[in-house]
């Protein structure tokens, strides 16, 4: 569904990439995720797929065309949710979406359906202006299923939403890509990125440095993990130190001997620290 | 019919902002003004120049009562120093073009001042020369009204003819016309021979009255100026709210988007031309003409406005270079007032024809070739300027 080829982008063509000469590939069915810390180039990488910025080197194809050329009828495959919500104020949610419909060359969605599913019913005649950030958040995410698409770009689907409307918003991704939908996902927040994707990609300063599935990431970096809580000085303190690691090692047997320890036990690790190991910087 | 809908949405839109009340307020203002501030008077041709073509003891036969009740009195004579020129005329009867050359000269002319016998006011002052040319020559490098008067006796000595051919010096010198007018001042002399004559009645149509005069100026504000200015608004509201990168992953274009923006503009400014148009002029004029050349010089302009904002990425931006433009782009208007300043690139600023274009519409549509090929032109113009526009905001719009 897209192949991407030493793909590097410069915004202001000064030298400086946003993304640097990066190259994956997501299989039709696939849910794909982009995880890394804000500023790290997904949404430029986006932008470049979906051919809101202009390509300037490597070689893209998405959903079977490339992306140099200018081909609109692409979009009628193409579902595009952004990570700052872009809708029409003036219009209500219902002629928000129902003028959006009109723009594809195949069959759309049922706008009032559509609100419905992210919790905005009641809200159909409420013109968009007076929505909540969320709300305008869900919308823009409603309005990228319009067209039934294939392939499906997703910028931070659940950033800023509250936990329950993010559950849900969870939920309709789950359904639509266990139905066949390509999923290309970015986020920051690991554990959307853990339960929704079939692969992830980190990315870090516009480079990837891994590509790989959860599954995988875990067996490999899990089990390998303790997380001790101790107190010191009358505070509750927590760390996770490596199993392998020798200066962990021997930090842990420190805090035994000099600390009051509370609870000690290995754990699974989290994508989050699968990749503050491997990149040596969090998410956050 | 993505066109159709996005049209039906900006409407939408447009209808729930301000810009489109402001520019009916607006229109709503003028057309007070227009009706209740300014009045119906006609304008003083304060200067002609006329040629009779008669002898002298028939033109002192006709004129001596008009001396004498002292509605003309005769002034000391005057030189007027001009310039050599060009001048092309097209015969409106024939279609013949004639081509004149003149030299720098000083002509001689005799002044009479004709005063209104019932308010004794200064009504105007005729040059009378000696020649067709110097009536020619005069009447365009001073920019104002010449004719030639023609009388004749037959042999009861009746007047038996008269009747002017007459010139407005203030048109374009390309599309300047001989019209065979009919001398509408003497409406009993014109009935009785026009039978005999080999005229054309072409009825009131030279003069605009003070306050239909006014209306070129205000459609060609409204049309134009305020088109430039609101179609990039519009365009920044949008950017604004980033739904220009919604629009940008549809199979729908670009071109579709910007075109619809400014319908939306032709729909604004169809409405408040007509708000001004109708109370002043009634059925004057021809308003499918009008229509017309509102749509495609208003295409136009819409057109450099989006050219324009595609060199900026916001509204405050974007502002300065507006104004500047729409500042420059007013420059005709005072030519329209001061028939005097008229030098030669004024008449490339396309709210120059625009002026004149208007004008002639109202007048009664006598010089239709005129509309015709400058609405040819503003489509023309503006097509490319838009692709242009097209061009440059696909790069900058979206990102
Ligand atoms: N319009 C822009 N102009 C210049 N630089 C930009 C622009 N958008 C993003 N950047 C820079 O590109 C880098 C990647 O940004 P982005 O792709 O938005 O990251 P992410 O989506 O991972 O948070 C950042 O350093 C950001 O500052
Ligand atoms: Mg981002």
């Amino acid at each position: 569904m897209i192949s991407v080829k030493n793909l590097s982008h410069s915004y202001n063509n000064d030298g400086i990439l946003a993304i640097n000469n990066i190259s994956f590939d997501v299989a039709k069915g696939e849910t794909f995720g982009f995880l890394g810390p804000s500023g790290s180039g997904k949404s430029t990488t986006q932008g470049i797929l979906t051919g809101l910025l202009k390509q300037q080197t490597g070689k893209v194809s998405v959903a079977g065309y490339d992306t140099m050329k200018v081909q609109n009828e692409r979009f009628n495959k193409i579902g595009v949710s952004f990570e700052q919500s872009n809708v029409y104020s003036k219009l209500t949610a219902r002629e928000n979406l129902k003028f959006y419909a009109k723009l594809f060359d195949v069959p759309t969605r049922d706008p009032d359906e559509l609100i419905r599913l992210v919790g905005l019913e009641g809200k159909e005649k409420v013109r968009a202006g007076e929505f909540s950030k969320g709300m305008k958040h869900r919308l823009t995410f409603a309005r990228s299923m319009i067209n039934n698409p294939e392939l499906w770009f997703l910028d931070e689907p659940t950033t800023g939403l509250d936990p329950t409307i993010a559950a849900t918003i969870k939920d309709i991704i789950r359904e639509r890509t266990a139905s066949g939908t390509t999923c290309f996902l970015t986020t920051h927040n690991m554990y959307i990125a853990d339960e929704l994707c079939d692969r992830v990609a980190f990315i870090i300063d516009g480079e990837i440095v891994l590509i790989d599935t959860p599954k995988k990431l875990k067996l490999q970096y899990g089990q390998k993990l303790a997380e001790i809580e101790y107190f010191k000085d009358g505070k509750l303190i927590t760390e996770t130190l490596k199993t392998i690691d020798n200066a962990d090692k021997s930090r842990i047997a420190d805090i035994i001997k000099n600390y009051d320890v509370q609870t000690m036990h290995t754990k699974e690790a989290t994508l989050e620290e699968i990749f503050i190991q491997v990149t040596g910087r969090g998410l956050a | 019919m993505k066109l159709l809908s996005n049209y039906i949405k900006e409407m939408k839109i447009a209808a729930r902002g301000f810009y489109f009340y402001i520019e009916i307020v607006i229109a709503v203002i003028i057309v007070s003004i227009l009706l209740f501030a300014i009045s119906e008077e006609s304008v003083s041709r304060e200067k002609e120049f006329l040629f009779y073509e008669a002898e002298q003891e028939l033109y002192d036969y006709i004129m001596d009562p008009y001396f004498k009740d002292g509605r003309l009195v005769r002034k000391e004579s005057v030189g007027f120093k001009v310039k050599a020129m060009d001048i092309e005329v097209v015969d409106q009867e024939t279609g013949e073009i004639i081509s004149h050359h003149f030299d720098e000269n000083t002509i001689a002319a005799e002044t009479i001042e004709q005063y209104d016998t019932k308010t004794g006011k200064l009504d105007k002052t005729i040059y009378k020369v000696n020649s067709y040319e110097d009536m020619l020559h005069l009447s365009y490098s001073e920019q104002s009204f010449g004719a030639v008067v023609k009388y004749e006796l037959d042999e009861n000595y009746k007047i038996i003819d008269s009747y002017k051919y007459y010139i407005q010096g203030y048109e374009t010198e390309r599309f300047m016309n001989i019209l065979y007018v009919l001398y509408n001042e003497n409406p009993e002399v014109l009935k009785e021979y026009s039978d005999k004559q080999n005229v054309r009645v072409l009825g009131d149509m030279e003069k605009l009255n003070n306050r239909e005069s006014m209306v070129p100026i205000f459609l060609t504000f409204l049309g134009s100026i305020m088109g430039i200015v609101i179609v990039v608004a519009y365009l920044f509201l949008d950017k604004n709210e980033r739904v220009i990168k919604s629009f940008a992953v549809t199979p729908a274009s670009i071109n579709s988007y910007l075109f619809s923006k400014i319908m939306v503009i032709l729909t604004t400014v169809t409405i408040s031309s007509v708000i001004i148009t109708i109370p002043v002029m009634g059925t004057k004029p021809d308003y499918l003409q009008l229509l017309l050349f509102l749509y495609m010089s208003t295409f136009a302009m819409s057109a450099i406005g989006l050219f324009l904002s595609s060199f900026f990425d916001n509204m405050t931006n974007a502002f300065g270079a507006l104004f500047g433009v729409v500042l420059i782009l007013l420059l005709p208007m005072f030519s329209y007032f001061i028939p005097s300043f008229d030098p030669l690139w004024l008449r490339f600023f396309p709210t120059y024809s625009m002026l004149q274009g208007y004008k002639t519409i109202l007048l009664g549509g006598i010089e239709l070739r005129y509309v015709l090929l400058y609405s040819f032109i503003y489509l023309i113009g503006g097509i490319i300027i838009f692709a242009l526009a097209n061009v440059r905001l696909r790069k900058t719009l979206t990102v």
